[in-house]
């Protein structure tokens, strides 16, 4: 147990350091810290605005969603790491090659994941904190339940996302049963109680008023849930001889009237038969997104009625340029490369790829301007949002060119993409706040949107590209 | 006088501490089946990814069918066929949509008839839709090899092209190159199957730690009546110059 769980780790260090580089990521969590150090003191300002409590929440919230990526990530199998690093091989799969179960593997996988991701993320915070504590008046223990909560969180969502992929690999109608019943027993909840499902999050709950009953039944759900997706852990499997429909000739022709239909097509097809269409836009998009609308939700009583849509829009946008991991995540540059294609046509072809899949959040958007009764700002709500994911995809496209999730980890790049996206973001806030309608404008950002992509085809066509 | 598909002049690539490829000049000539022979790690594979502008050299320059690759890398791509070292087709296209891929982007017109004859002539027309993820490395191989020949380019640069086939297919592949050169057309080959080389290759170069250690025509071994294996192991035991 304790040879694999070593060896999964330093795997998992190398992976990351491969991908991002090792001093980059080294300094990752360095930069973790120093952010919550530096937050630390805006703490008193920031409670003149907002309450303490709903703070926290958004914090625990960040971390659920956190656990969530990290296990969806975890999940997508060997695909992902054989289209970046060639013939890879994880110790994930290694149940096929040595004496060990898979439901072993996966039982190490998680603890790893657990420990690895609160090293990385939760430890760096809860000292950042820890250290300001003295000078902002908060109590030292404080700092460290944080700790405990973030990683319950953590363990949260990461357990939720192995709970519901494990049932969606054994039955998608059970998933949509799941989904269901929690969707009603969280309606349930609101309305017996009349407050936000959301405050009855177990760790935030532990947070705002620690009891050690409350600390055990967050510990026997989680690890509840780890057990029950242990038992229906299904592994990979394929068909090796199941045969497919041609779609790569009829989706070109529907594209054709964009630039490199057949790139387009192929990139539309790898996430449709990857079961991304459905397994991303649900753990990836819809469900952090919800999660994100109960905690923005609770901020009603602070905004006016139409900027927690607007607001929404803005995080939903943000979120909505992550579609270009979806679409770059399935192969490199190497594998065009016994072929006429350009590094410029590459990108441009998944922008394209990337625009047809920005129906998803206009529908989305729209969707939520009618059920919050906010339909009259339906088009400066799918405005903001699309004009914002446009935006953060020009700046993806500059700074990372065709590996995207360097973004997280490389603390140059992510200053970078953080300082000019939350530049946009504060003028955008601060301009829809004043006049909704003027939401309209942030079509305005398309320009240096167009600008920064235009940055990434020159200097990524300069550079060597990596996966060769 | 003969012409040159193929000029290399001094192709250097370094990869931190690692010179992959020193100064390698060389040259093949239109019409050859020309094996660059060595063992793993040798840098082979690299020389193909410089000729065919999948990365940038360090150091030299090179030609290939008269285009700077350098300056113009896609359009060298366009104008030759290529079966990089470790490149699969793309997971979750099927066989027969990867090769309408490759016709789309190569602009073939004909290219679900060509893909038709390559399916039977390779014999796997039974999983052309079959998922790439799928299929076995044998076939993924046999994809590959169809990829690089579909748009019957002038030259192509396989490399290690046999190493996946059975028997049977490795006879009726080295039967197809043939053809191909006496067709007029020209085959840069990378491979450390020394058999193959010698049974099929006009010319030859013997690559060891980036260095050429040898270069000529296969004839000329014949001619002193010795074969390829024993003058290669005698010259990569020895490291020196032929």
């Amino acid at each position: 147990m304790l040879d694999l769980f070593i060896a999964m780790v330093k795997e998992e260090w190398r992976v990351h350091s491969t991908m991002f580089g090792s001093l980059s990521f080294a300094l990752f969590p360095v930069l973790i810290f120093w952010i919550a150090f530096m937050g630390s003191f805006l703490l008193p300002l920031m409670r003149q605005a907002l309450p303490a409590g709903e703070l926290s929440l958004i914090l625990h919230a960040n971390y659920m969603m956190l656990g969530f990526m990290v296990g969806a990530f975890g999940l997508l199998g060997s695909e992902v790491m054989n289209r970046r690093f060639g013939q890879a091989s994880l110790l994930s799969y290694s149940a096929r090659s040595l004496p060990l179960s898979e439901r072993f593997i996966f039982a190490n996988f998680v603890v790893k994941d657990t420990l690895y991701y609160f090293v990385l993320w939760v430890l760096p915070l809860a000292l950042g904190f820890l250290l300001a504590s003295p000078f902002i008046g908060v109590p030292v223990t404080l700092p460290l339940l944080l700790a405990l909560t973030l990683t319950l969180s953590f363990l949260s969502g990461l357990c939720a996302v192995f709970f519901l992929s494990s049932v969606y690999s054994r039955s998608k109608p059970a998933l949509a049963v799941v989904l269901i019943i929690l969707a009603g027993a969280a309606g349930a909840l609101a309305l017996i109680t009349g407050q936000n499902p959301a405050r009855f999050y177990p760790p935030l709950r532990l947070f705002l008023a620690f009891s050690w009953t409350g600390l055990v039944l967050s510990c026997a759900v989680i690890a509840l849930l780890f057990c029950v997706s242990i038992w229906l852990f299904s592994p990979e499997s394929s068909d090796a001889t199941k045969h497919h429909r041609s779609l790569l000739v009829p989706l070109a022709k529907k594209l054709s009237i964009f630039p490199s239909p057949p790139l387009a097509a192929k990139d539309l097809i790898d996430i449709y038969r990857s079961g991304g269409m459905v397994g991303q836009t649900l753990f990836s998009f819809l469900i952090p997104l919800v999660v994100i609308w109960f905690f923005l939700s609770l901020l009603s009583g602070y905004l006016p009625a139409y900027g927690v849509l607007l607001e929404f829009a803005l995080v939903t946008g943000v979120i909505a340029s992550t579609m270009y991991t979806w679409i770059t995540m399935f192969d490199t540059f190497g594998a065009y490369a016994c072929l006429p294609v350009s590094v410029r046509t590459l990108i441009k072809s998944k922008i394209v790829s990337f625009s047809v899949l920005q129906i998803i959040p206009a529908l989305f958007i729209a969707a939520v301007a009618v059920l919050s009764g906010q339909a009259i700002y339906l088009v400066p709500a799918v405005v903001l949002c699309l004009s914002v994911s446009f935006y953060s995809l020009g700046l993806t496209v500059w700074l990372t060119g065709l590996s995207p999730s360097v973004l997280v980890y490389d603390v140059r790049v992510m200053v970078t993409y953080l300082a000019l996206t939350g530049a946009a973001l504060i003028v955008l806030s601060a301009v829809v706040f004043a006049a909704p309608f003027a939401a309209l404008g942030a079509v305005l950002l398309l320009i240096p949107a167009v600008f920064f992509a235009r940055l990434g085809f020159a200097k990524w066509e300069s550079r060597e590209q990596p996966g060769f | 006088m003969s012409e040159n598909v193929i000029e290399a002049q001094g192709l250097t690539k370094v990869y931190g501490d690692l010179t992959a490829v020193n100064h390698v000049s060389l040259s093949v000539e239109k019409g050859a089946l020309y094996g660059l022979l060595g063992p793993n790690g040798s840098g082979k594979s690299t020389m193909i990814k410089m000729l065919t502008g999948q990365i940038r050299p360090t150091a030299g320059t090179a030609t290939v069918l008269g285009i700077d690759v350098q300056k113009e890398p896609v359009h060298v791509r366009e104008r030759v066929g290529i079966i990089p070292e470790q490149e699969t087709p793309p997971s979750f296209l099927t066989a027969s949509e990867y090769l309408q891929f490759v016709g789309a982007i190569r602009k073939i017109p004909d290219i679900d008839e060509r893909a038709a004859w390559w399916f039977d002539f390779l014999d796997f027309a039974d999983k052309k839709d079959v998922l790439c993820k799928d299929l076995s490395r044998g076939t993924r191989q046999k994809l590959m090899f169809a990829q690089a020949f579909v748009h019957t380019p002038e030259l192509a640069l396989i490399d290690e092209p046999l190493i996946n086939f059975d028997p049977i297919m490795q006879h009726l592949v080295k039967d197809y190159l043939r053809d191909y050169v006496r067709a007029g057309n020209t085959i840069f080959l990378s491979t450390h199957i020394l058999e193959v080389a010698e049974e099929i290759c006009s010319g030859f170069a013997i690559l060891h730690k980036g260095n050429i250690l040898h270069a000529g025509p296969v004839a000329d071994l014949t001619a002193e009546h010795r074969h390829l294996d024993e003058f290669f192991l005698s010259l990569v035991k020895s490291g020196s110059h032929a």
